[in-house]
């Protein structure tokens, strides 16, 4: 993977400011050795969705109720349940840091942010070609704890997919993903293309967030 | 027959995927596949029945993931249930194909949590689920275990731990590995064969994740290094997503063709994993029929392994970094006696840089826990250096608690040829694995001469072999005694060392530097007697790798000995110019920088240069308040309004950071302690992982001179709670990222109402707002690391 030079320095609050060469050098350095930690992987699966009364939604065996997820899957016959990971060893690299130069943990933490940012967005790409052949279209990812989507579904997407035996990805009891540079993501698939779908930065609601993308 | 003697003679076949199989046959997303053994019978012993009748001599239960984390008895049925439930599938299947000569593995994959510290699950909690399974897999009449598609060398760890504590059954082990032949945790191939052959497994060997192609160069890897017999279970090739399916595209005759090279290349045991069916494995067997098997051979290298890396201890010879021992060292006796780990840490660290290879780890002092404090070092030392470790104590209560946690095959130091001894140190080294250093030394002292130390070495040996441990596990330490008292020792020990390598092939250590006790320019004597002492044969130094003079004469042996071809490893560390980054630390204008400006910059080593010049003129109190807490505030005013950055922040905290150690070391030197401005006490509450922001505010309060008791992450509210009552803290900051987390922050701060009214509580962490804070009932949201200090300033002060 490349190093997401703009949006570490974001998610390191830096907002439109450029930071000096010191720091530029420190970004390089981290990428350098979080590069080599990287074991990204993924997996995902289609199934039919189904649109019910007051917000609930079927798929998977999951029912959930949602009046943001209703709106951002409105229109879509099926559901594409998504996770990734960047693997345990970048844990380990930043745990490492945390304990020794808290400077490099930060870098490194908002580097590999960017990652597994960046890395969803390459397989979002892929995924929307694959389903192109097929007259679908992608709306965009929409994740667990966004608007009243409930954290808690966290659990039995996780389930579903298998994601412990297939990529190494796992609860904690609180619901915390292990590895923590993980996504876990429904994607709807509709026959129509409605574009102007906003994601990330611009659907969220906190407009005073420090570290809100410029767009 | 007995499986043991059954692989002996023979090639062994396991049988192929079950998960896919199931979902053909209708198993829903997210369903448990182990309930499948209660609800539908029929089908999971047909499945076996399949590949019975495939000619596979060992089929796997179904139940990879029948552990108490999914099968709870609440709402599920319990382990006990699923396991003999599915135990008598395939037992059944056994009895409906009619050849009584089948083998029922219990199989066992990951948890399907990640142990600490990447999850939260504890290690030993982890071999308490397996230990349930494999209790419920015995009792059923389960042929063997077989633990599978694990990717951490620690759960792999936990889970042969439980296999051989709760039952007598052989035990299988194959792990996942990438193209690379990593694990998900970074372990090698030759890390993860150390590591199950010390723990004294069956059979080892790779499964899921690849296909056969993929497996065939791993298997290789693995051929090189086990001992024992290697078991290769690949899926049919690689996974591809297709319309959403998990789909696997080689076939049955391309995946038996190479699973026959694969046999060929030396694999006992061949099966098949995700994708394959009964077909793949019935034409592989078809085709394996011509192959004879490779025996399989002792491989005699002995080896040390961290989670990652493995280390052999051969005829290169291996650097053992002794700084981590508190003998005759002040500063480390102090980071030990306060729990100060980082100044370990970075020990640990300095000596992986100056090139060693494992590093001793003694934690041994009069007034201290040495079982609790041998067992945090090893496990902090572990999540910062990559490197094996050598085990040393002298409490063979500390060396089993260190054993068991320590993730690899450890160096144990030590055992000696004394009898209580070697009953003491011997099982530990058969239970846990291990390569153990024995001392020359008995009941009656340490021989004279080298006779008298080979005769202990002998004795050690038998003795060691009576448990069943290989003499390749035993590095013979041949004791060196200073000279200044009997100038014959060295030549005593230099034979010892030449005895032990030419008449009885084995391995020998040396703690070197003893040799020059009680004289003057030790480093010149000990350098050339650990020369000598390479030259005679010795394997493992344990020296200080900062002793320039030591690691010349580890270079230059191994130069002059053909160790280091082309004298490439001499070039490098003797032949270059200075490193860019080190004289970018001493080069001009970072040395003259005031200690204000270093610290401005973030700068280390400037700043560490200006107080050190500093100090020869002014009081420490003086650099402190009108230097050191000027410059922070520069940069905490810079932060706040944005015009410096998080990682500026840090960087000035640290460069900060080290004008303070200079000061400390001073005052230290002149006996005055260190003021404080009072004590603080920080977690991540319990439920969250996280701790990269209250690190962050860790690193600015000790800044800004207060006492911070930092408890870590997932800490209970009572361990909170009582730290605070026992050290009157008046300030507690407590970090929380995630909602699902904010309940116990709420419940730690209700537990320090009632325990410690007088404590403020102030708390931080991604998901909290003001208005959070307010609910849960905090004095304090801190927004950020400054605010933490500015509220810690109004509490102290007496303004709040």
């Amino acid at each position: 993977m490349n190093l997401n030079y703009k949006e570490t320095i974001r998610y390191l609050g830096y907002g439109k400011q450029e930071p000096d060469a010191a720091i530029r050098a420190l970004i390089e350095g981290c990428w350098l050795e979080l590069d080599a930690s990287l074991s990204p992987k993924c997996t995902w699966d289609v199934y039919r969705l189904q649109h019910k009364e007051e917000n609930r939604l079927c798929f998977a065996g999951m029912e959930v109720t949602s009046k943001s997820l209703n709106k951002n899957l409105a229109g879509c016959g099926f559901i594409l349940l998504f996770a990734a990971t960047l693997g345990p060893r970048v844990d380990l690299l930043i745990g490492k840091y945390t304990r020794l130069q808290m400077s490099r943990a930060v870098v490194l933490q908002a580097a590999a942010a960017a990652a597994i940012e960046d890395y969803c967005n390459g397989i979002n790409t892929k995924l929307k070609s694959v389903m192109a052949e097929k007259g679908l279209y992608l709306r965009p990812r929409f994740s667990p704890g966004y608007g009243d989507f409930d954290l808690a579904h966290q659990r039995q997407l996780i389930t579903v997919l298998d994601t412990p035996k297939k990529i190494g990805l796992t609860l904690t009891d609180s619901l915390i993903m292990a590895p923590a540079k993980s996504v876990t993501a429904v994607i709807g698939l509709s026959e129509y293309d409605t574009r102007c779908h906003l994601s990330g930065c611009e659907a969220c609601g906190k407009t005073d967030c420090e570290f809100r993308r410029f767009s | 027959m007995n499986i043991l003697e059954e692989m002996k003679k023979r090639l062994l076949f396991f049988d192929g995927g079950m998960g896919t199989l199931l979902q053909e046959a209708g198993l829903a997303p997210g369903e448990l596949p182990e309930l499948w053994n209660l609800s539908h019978p029929e089908t999971v012993t047909h499945l076996h029945l399949d590949y019975l009748n495939a000619g596979c001599d060992i089929i796997t239960a179904n139940t990879f993931g029948a552990n108490a984390l999914k099968f709870t008895g609440d709402n599920t049925p319990t382990v006990e249930e699923v396991v003999s439930a599915a135990i008598a599938n395939a037992k059944n299947a056994v009895t409906q194909c009619g050849c009584p000569s089948k083998y029922v593995a219990l199989d066992m994959g990951p948890t399907g949590k990640l142990l600490k510290p990447l999850g939260d699950l504890d290690f030993e909690d982890a071999v308490s689920l397996y230990r349930q399974t494999v209790l419920a897999g015995a009792a059923a009449g389960a042929d063997l275990i077989l633990i599978e598609t694990m990717g951490d060398t620690y759960e792999i760890k936990a889970a042969v731990l439980a296999a051989k504590e709760a039952s007598d059954l052989p035990v299988f082990v194959t792990a996942a590995f990438d193209e690379q032949g990593t694990l998900l945790t970074g372990g090698s191939i030759p890390a993860v064969v150390a590591l199950l052959e010390g723990l004294g497994v069956d059979a080892l060997g790779l499964n899921c994740g690849l296909g056969p192609v993929q497996m065939k160069p791993l298997t290789g890897e693995f051929l090189k290094y086990a001992s024992i017999p290697v078991i290769v279970n690949p899926n049919a090739g690689l996974p591809r997503a297709e319309a959403g399916k998990t789909v696997f595209d080689v076939g049955p005759e391309e995946f038996s063709s190479v699973m026959k090279e694969i046999a060929e290349d030396g694999a006992r045991m061949l099966g098949g994993c995700c994708g394959t069916t009964p077909e793949h494995i019935r034409l592989m067997i078809d085709k394996c029929r011509t192959v004879s098997p490779v025996p399989v051979k002792e491989k005699n290298i002995t080896v040390v392994s961290s989670y990652t890396k493995a280390v052999e201890i051969g005829p290169d010879p291996v650097i053992i970094g002794e700084r981590i021992n508190p003998t005759g060292k002040k500063k480390l006796k102090e980071a030990l006696k306060s729990g100060d780990l980082e100044y370990i840490l970075k020990e640990g660290l300095a000596q992986v840089s100056g090139g060693a290879h494992v590093l001793d780890v003694n934690v041994g002092l009069p007034d201290i826990d040495e079982t609790g404090m041998m067992c945090r070092v090893i496990s902090e030392l572990q999540s910062v250096v990559d490197l094996p470790l050598q085990i040393d104590t002298s409490s063979p209560a500390a060396m089993e608690a260190a054993l068991r946690l320590y993730n690899g095959k450890a160096l144990i130091n030590s055992v000696n040829g004394k009898a209580e001894s070697m009953e003491q140190i011997f099982p530990l080294v058969k239970k846990y694995g291990g390569v153990v250093v024995a001392l020359t030394l008995d009941e009656s002292g340490i021989p004279e001469t080298w006779e008298g130390r080979i005769a202990i070495a002998e004795k050690i040996y038998a003795a060691a072999a009576s448990y069943g441990i290989a003499k390749k596990d035993i590095l013979v330490d041949c004791l060196a005694m200073t000279i200044s008292s009997d100038q014959s020792s060295a030549l005593t020990t230099l034979e010892t060392l030449r005895r032990v390598r030419d008449d009885l092939h084995g391995h020998t250590i040396l703690g070197v530097s003893n040799i020059s006790f009680g004289l003057p320019a030790r480093p010149v004597i000990n350098s050339f007697f650990f020369a000598m002492a390479l030259q005679n044969g010795l394997n493992a130094a344990i020296v200080n790798p900062g002793s320039e003079d030591m690691m010349k004469a580890y270079h230059s042996f191994r130069a002059l000995t053909g160790r280091d071809l082309q004298c490439a490893a001499f070039i490098e560390q003797y032949g270059g110019q200075p490193s860019p980054a080190a004289s970018a630390q001493t080069g001009p204008g970072a040395a003259d920088l005031s200690l204000k400006e270093a610290i401005i910059r973030g700068l280390k080593e400037a700043s560490k240069h200006a107080t050190e010049t500093m100090i020869k003129d002014l009081p420490p109190l003086e650099i402190i308040n009108s230097h050191l807490i000027p410059a922070l505030d520069v940069v905490g005013k810079g932060f706040e309004t944005k015009t410096m950055f998080l990682p500026q922040l840090l960087m000035s905290a640290e460069a900060a950071k080290a004008a303070f150690e200079v000061i400390k070391t001073t005052l230290a030197a002149s006996g005055i302690s260190e003021e404080k401005k009072g004590t603080v006490v920080i977690a991540t509450v319990k439920g969250d992982i996280h701790d990269i922001g209250k690190n962050i505010v860790k690193i600015l309060l000790e800044n800004y001179s207060y006492q911070v008791i930092d408890l870590g992450r997932d800490v209970e509210p009572e361990l909170i709670a009582d730290t605070v009552c026992s050290t009157h803290a008046p300030l507690a900051g407590l970090s929380a990222l995630m909602t699902t987390t904010v309940p116990s922050m709420e419940a730690t701060i209700r537990l320090l109402r009632q325990r410690a009214p007088w404590c403020r509580v102030m708390v931080g962490g991604a998901v909290l707002t003001q208005e959070y804070a307010d609910m849960i009932g905090a004095d304090y949201y801190a927004k950020d690391a400054m605010a933490s200090v500015h509220y810690a300033e109004t509490v102290f002060s007496g303004n709040n």
